[in-house]
């Protein structure tokens, strides 16, 4: 089990993550919907595993996986990316993201990439 | 390789993509038409179903334009019952959409924009980054005028989502047709065997990218029903689908078509495809099913 912040600009994505999530018995202990609260929540609450949207407003995902990876280069964060976005996802993967899941996804899925977060 | 030629070819690749992703969101549950080049001086946004739901994303890369998509209302709320698992709704209500039905509706169109911004990059050949998603409810179709950008050229294409009508909508700048002529100019040349280079199959610099998980699906073929009768049918009904048994079958990956393939029955208990014949990305452009079936 492990304690995850879910970061989703949309309220149902985060909705789909969190029930996901606890079918696999995890935790979600926090849910931000920008980059900008996802920093703070990340420093705030010290989740084992960050969920990232890519595409998002204030401040886009990958922005924040370097931020959250300078105040904390052992933390474990998955991207979640809707397809079209590859350079991107290429990007966060060099920066330090543990790994990906591209929407539409199912819970399986997401569920495989917090385990291989965690491993 | 004319301005409207590369504008429809522009218009399949944006609707094949986003046809895949809503085929994964809801199944069976939608079909699209053929796509169609606005003339100029007219309106795209013209004649809209209303009440709707609008979703726009905007390119980011400094060109004016972007994608619209436009659901009705009615159609918008099965959708979000749909990806909440729950049963669609038979009629309308007027109440608004709530907090989390519009949510739903709008990472459905995200996610559909942001397939139609990577099939738009692979037909430029290059990556056409986008903005976050705006999503608006239009009471009359009215109240889309002024709102988006007017850009030189513009595609419609109509989709029917689990019963429902909804239009994309293409606004498309100057500087992605002439990339676009210059794409597909470039890979007719290639066809003729001016170069023997395939730059079509970028090479993947990374191993996490290889990892990628893409939904691959076949397709025996297809056939379009009236409404009545596809709610008239019974068990044992026989449909006639538009392939003969010879003909190969569709492999899609993520709702693209890329490969002809044939089935083949593994120790008599498991189906497989054997693949025959890879799409070169201007075939793949082209139309797979044309008039809506």
């Amino acid at each position: 089990m492990a304690r995850v912040l879910v970061v989703d600009d949309a309220a149902f994505m985060r909705k789909v993550l969190t029930d996901a999530l606890a079918k696999g018995g995890h935790e979600v202990v926090g849910e931000a919907a920008n980059g900008v609260e996802a920093v703070a929540q990340f420093q705030e609450l010290h989740p084992d595993v960050t969920t990232l949207d890519i595409t998002m407003p204030e401040k886009d995902g990958l922005e924040a996986l370097r931020e959250i990876l300078a105040a904390d280069p052992a933390a474990k964060v998955v991207m979640c990316s809707a397809l079209g976005q590859e350079s991107k996802v290429l990007e966060s993967i060099k920066c330090g993201a543990k790994d990906f899941v591209v929407k539409p996804f199912q819970a399986d899925r997401v569920l495989e990439a917090i385990g291989k977060a965690l491993a | 390789m004319t301005t409207e030629e590369a504008l429809k070819a522009l218009g399949e690749s944006t609707a094949d993509a986003v046809l895949g992703v809503l085929s994964s969101l809801c199944a069976d549950g939608v079909e699209r038409g053929p796509v169609a080049v606005v003339a100029a001086g007219a309106s795209p946004l013209q004649s809209i179903p209303a009440p709707s739901v609008a979703a726009n994303v905007s390119y980011v890369d400094g060109v004016t334009g972007g994608n619209v998509f436009v659901v009705t209302r009615l159609g918008a709320r099965r959708l979000a019952a749909v990806m909440m698992g729950q049963e669609p709704p038979a009629e309308d209500d007027a109440n608004e959409l709530d907090e989390l039905e519009l949510s739903a509706v709008g990472e459905a169109m995200n996610q559909s924009m942001a397939a139609a911004a990577g099939a738009t990059g692979h037909a430029l050949g290059q990556e056409v980054e986008i903005s976050v998603p705006e999503t608006r409810l239009l009471a009359a179709a009215r109240d889309a005028e002024g709102v988006y950008p007017a850009t030189p050229h513009a595609t419609t294409v109509t989709f029917s989502l689990l019963g429902e009508p909804c239009r994309l909508i293409q606004l498309i700048p100057n500087a992605f047709v002439v990339r676009m002529t210059r794409a597909l100019n470039d890979r007719v040349a290639e066809q003729h065997g001016d170069t023997a280079t395939n730059d079509a199959a970028p090479a993947l610099s990374t191993q996490a990218i290889r990892e990628l998980g893409v939904r691959v699906a076949a397709e025996l073929g297809r056939t379009t029903l009236a409404v009545g009768r596809a709610v008239a049918l019974t068990p044992g009904a026989v449909l006639e689908l538009d392939r003969g048994a010879d003909d190969p079958i569709d492999l899609y990956v993520n709702g693209r078509r890329f490969a002809t393939a044939r089935l083949l029955l593994i120790d008599e208990t498991d189906w497989a495809v054997r693949v025959e014949q890879l799409l070169d990305p201007a075939a793949a452009l082209r139309p797979t099913h044309q008039g809506g079936n």
